[in-house]
């Protein structure tokens, strides 16, 4: 199920918050892994199976890392859990591009196995990794209840987009939690506001993206369109899915940890990725950067470490070249960045900072979106001018001017601008209570408009999925 | 600290108010059949079986269903047309655009492939049926050829369109229609045009088929439908004014009758009664047929006319029939080539006429 349908909305939503706030607290957890399976079954019935033993390995791993905690053979479970965890995943997501990749390479006809991703296994199995370390390194108590576990793992919020919430984030609150009309109110505001992006936004720059890759009328300004369109097309469909997160998180309680923090106004890479998929980027900090020294080592060293983080960073993903191209291209400029770069962009004015950074994402999210490298290579040359493809033709202008507005409300909402006026407004208790009065009235225009978008619309894919 | 908890209860009370507003309107509106305004059926609740949960079909098409059967669905229709022209201010919803209240829907490109299939079609149609007869063909525009490049819309390279018929289609006569249109001859919430701007044309294909050099004036009564809701108006999903629609009689058309070959049956020209079904301009000839004959008693000749034709053909055909003793009407769309020496049997006594608009053309792959 994803939270940007009318099932999610009119039906599953209303059951779960109904349920969940009239039954006793001590099934207040029972009430959200039910509709969690739930929410899962209905997108991935035979995968929820998957998800279920993933959630069973990690509670016994769990508890045989707490019983071997004194021993000096404490590594071996979390070691098990690792394997276990990492080799579900690389078995469903990876060993078919390892077997093409092998045939390819050795001119063997291995069969591929053909098999389908399981919805947000990266992301669930990720979540799960971080409880079992967590408790081999004495960061976390071990979880002896079961259903708080496959709570913490299947929370519908977050569980098949992420963000990727640590145990040790709600390890207190799938406890002991409280609500609150603020939480209860500030977690509506903050569900509609991402449902807003995804659907208003990332879906409608999503159409321009599929606009241009039907088109056989393709041109250089196209091109850029294309890619600017997909640059924003991917920030409002993952922000908005992390906003929704959230904000279903602190409706049942849960504080989790912000994930986006407005990426496009950064003035290096460097920035950008303190900025974007925060809790991916915390994750593999934590559980492989620092565990392989960090950046307390040699250069050589370091430039390794980042090497096989953005490597992995990249394959995680997904499991296409065009992706590890994608994780190494930003460790190229990590590297560039802290010995070359760090010294001039500090020098520059704040624009150009903010022009080499758009201009090298937006790149990078050519990479990113195309099918295999070969489309990629296609992309760039014609944004540069390399293909036999006009500057200009009416079909271009025809869509600029279609969505030229839309581009330019992306541009705002893709920084803090609004928030930063609306902080500014607020200082005055006469804008204040002018905004106190107008919230509850957008919120009902916006769940308007956004069933209706969702009504009338086909196209509506979240991008994250598929990780 | 007060005044948050108020403002907080009314943000809270606004989402639950509204959203389970709309669950029980799901409840209380029962499932409709119909879509007028979309003319289409809607989805009803999907069959259930274990199969098809575990596969996740069922719960695909719940979705489906949930979608067809959202209460209010017009309406939200409608925030989402208002909101894309003028929030957005983009320039098309589902490629439908709005120019003075005309709703038109962009074609785009142009499929080259499509328009030589098209005339392969024609010449194989030719070559089954048609050989040593008096066979034309004439284009008819869509509405697009005059207001799309006008208003910065997109639309097909026309020109082109007509010289690869022109170069392809072998063996018939190109009747160019073309100057005899213009915007105003087509309904604005609708794709066809109006049967009484068509006279013009009739006249022309008549005289080009050879019937007669000077065809004289016929004389015609004016009936007026109203409100006439085309099928852009429904895809449009705004409040736009309705159209008249206009049928036009006479003696000769009044005494008519039609056959259906695949139903065995007989009726009228204009069917009345189809005025307010889901398609309205199913008045003229009852719609979508495969195959029908008009018979004109009134005829002092026993010259024939076949036309294979779209929708468009079923509000000129009336206004051939002073010509003619006999009209059959073929849509490829619905019938098989091959099937049609089952149903009409071709002679040289008998004009051929090719009438097809060109979106038909553009997506020519229907015609079977």
């Amino acid at each position: 199920m994803v939270f940007s349908s009318i099932s999610f909305l009119y039906y599953f939503l209303p059951t779960v918050l109904g349920l969940y706030f009239i039954v006793p607290k001590k099934y207040k957890n029972l009430v959200l892994l039910i509709f969690s399976l739930f929410f899962y079954f209905y997108g991935e019935p035979i995968y929820g199976v998957l998800m279920i033993v993933s959630i069973t390995s990690g509670y016994l791993h769990g508890l045989w890392i707490d019983k071997l905690r004194e021993s000096r053979y404490a590594k071996v479970p979390m070691i098990s859990s690792v394997v276990v965890g990492i080799g579900l995943l690389v078995y469903f997501k990876y060993f078919d591009f390892i077997i093409d990749n092998l045939n390819s390479f050795f001119s063997v006809n291995i069969s591929s196995l053909n098999l389908v991703l399981p919805i947000g296994i990266s992301f669930y199995t990720f979540q799960i990794l971080s409880y079992t370390i967590d408790v081999y390194q004495g960061e976390a108590k071990v979880q002896k209840n079961i259903l708080n576990l496959a709570t913490y793992v299947a929370l519908f919020p977050q569980l098949i987009a992420g963000p990727i919430v640590r145990y040790t984030t709600v390890e207190a609150e799938l406890k002991e939690r409280t609500h609150s009309l603020e939480k209860v109110a500030h977690g509506i505001w903050r569900f509609v506001i991402g449902l807003s992006k995804k659907i208003l936004l990332a879906n409608t720059f999503g159409e321009l993206v599929k606009i241009f890759t039907n088109t056989s009328n393709k041109t250089v300004l196209f091109y850029w369109m294309s890619a600017f369109a997909f640059t924003f097309q991917i920030y409002f469909d993952f922000s908005g899915y992390s906003d929704m997160a959230i904000g279903l998180g602190k409706i049942f309680g849960f504080n989790f940890l912000e994930n986006f923090n407005y990426p496009y106004i950064s003035k290096s890479i460097t920035e950008f990725w303190r900025r974007w998929h925060i809790s991916l980027g915390t994750w593999f900090r934590d559980y492989v950067y620092i565990p392989m020294g960090g950046n307390r080592v040699s250069t050589l060293k370091w430039i390794r470490n980042i090497i096989v983080v953005w490597f992995l960073t990249g394959f995680w993903h997904g499991a296409e070249w065009n992706f590890i191209i994608w994780g190494l291209y930003f460790a190229m400029f990590l590297v560039l960045e802290k010995y070359f770069l760090k010294n001039i962009l500090i020098r520059l004015p704040h624009v150009l900072g903010h022009i080499y950074v758009i201009f090298f994402i937006i790149i990078s999210f050519v990479i990113f979106n195309a099918n295999g490298m070969g489309e990629v290579k296609d992309n760039l040359m014609g944004m540069f001018g390399l293909l036999d493809v006009r500057l200009i033709n009416p079909e271009t202008i025809y869509y600029l001017k279609s969505y030229g507005i839309v581009f330019v409300i992306g541009i705002i909402a893709s920084t803090p601008l609004a928030v930063n006026i609306i902080d500014k407004m607020i200082t005055k208790e006469i804008f204040k209570i002018l905004i106190d009065i107008l919230q509850p009235i957008i919120l009902v225009v916006l769940l308007l408009v956004i069933t209706g978008y969702l009504i009338d619309g086909s196209f509506n894919p979240f991008l994250y999925f598929r990780f | 600290m007060m005044k948050n908890k108020i403002k907080n209860t009314i943000i809270i009370a606004t989402f639950v108010v509204f959203i389970y507003g709309i669950v029980l309107l799901k409840i209380l509106v029962p499932d409709t059949e119909i879509s007028y305004s979309e003319r289409r059926h809607l989805l009803q609740h999907p069959s259930f079986s274990s199969e098809r949960l575990l596969s996740g079909e069922y719960f695909k098409d719940y979705e489906r269903y949930a979608l067809d059967q959202f209460p209010f669905r017009d309406e939200f229709r409608s925030i989402k047309a208002y909101t894309r022209f003028n929030i957005f201010s983009q320039k098309d919803n589902n490629s439908i655009y709005i120019i003075d209240g005309n709703i038109n829907k962009m074609e785009y490109p142009l499929n080259e492939k499509a328009i030589i299939n098209a005339a392969n079609k024609l010449n194989e149609v030719y070559q089954k049926y048609l050989q040593g007869m008096n066979v034309s063909y004439a284009i008819i525009p869509d509405k697009n050829y005059f207001l799309a490049s006008k208003h910065g819309y997109l639309s097909m390279d026309y020109e082109r369109l007509v010289k690869l018929m022109k170069d392809n289609v072998n063996n018939m006569n190109y009747i160019d229609i073309f100057g005899l249109l213009e915007l105003k001859d087509y309904y604005t919430t609708d794709i066809h045009w109006r049967q009484e701007s068509a006279v013009d044309v009739a006249r022309l294909l008549i005289e080009k088929m050879g019937t007669r050099i000077d065809t004289p004036d016929v004389q015609y009564t004016q009936n007026s439908l109203y409100p006439f809701y085309g099928s852009y108006y429904g895809q449009a999903a705004l409040k736009l004014s309705p159209d008249t629609l206009i049928y036009m009689t006479n003696e000769v058309i009044d005494n008519a009758s039609v056959y259906d070959h695949i139903d065995k049956s007989y009726s009228k020209v204009y069917v009345e009664d189809r005025f307010g079904t889901i398609d309205s301009y199913d008045i003229f000839l009852s719609g979508a047929k495969s195959i029908l004959t008009i018979t004109n008693p009134s005829s002092s000749s026993d010259k024939e006319l076949i036309v294979f034709r779209d929708s468009f053909g079923s509000s000129i055909a009336p206004l051939l029939l002073n010509e003619y003793a006999k009209i059959t009407l073929v849509d490829l769309r619905y019938i098989n080539t091959d099937l049609l020496g089952n149903y009409i049997n071709f002679s040289e006594n008998q004009d051929v006429l090719f009438l097809y608009n060109t979106i038909i053309l553009n997506n020519s792959y229907m015609l079977k």
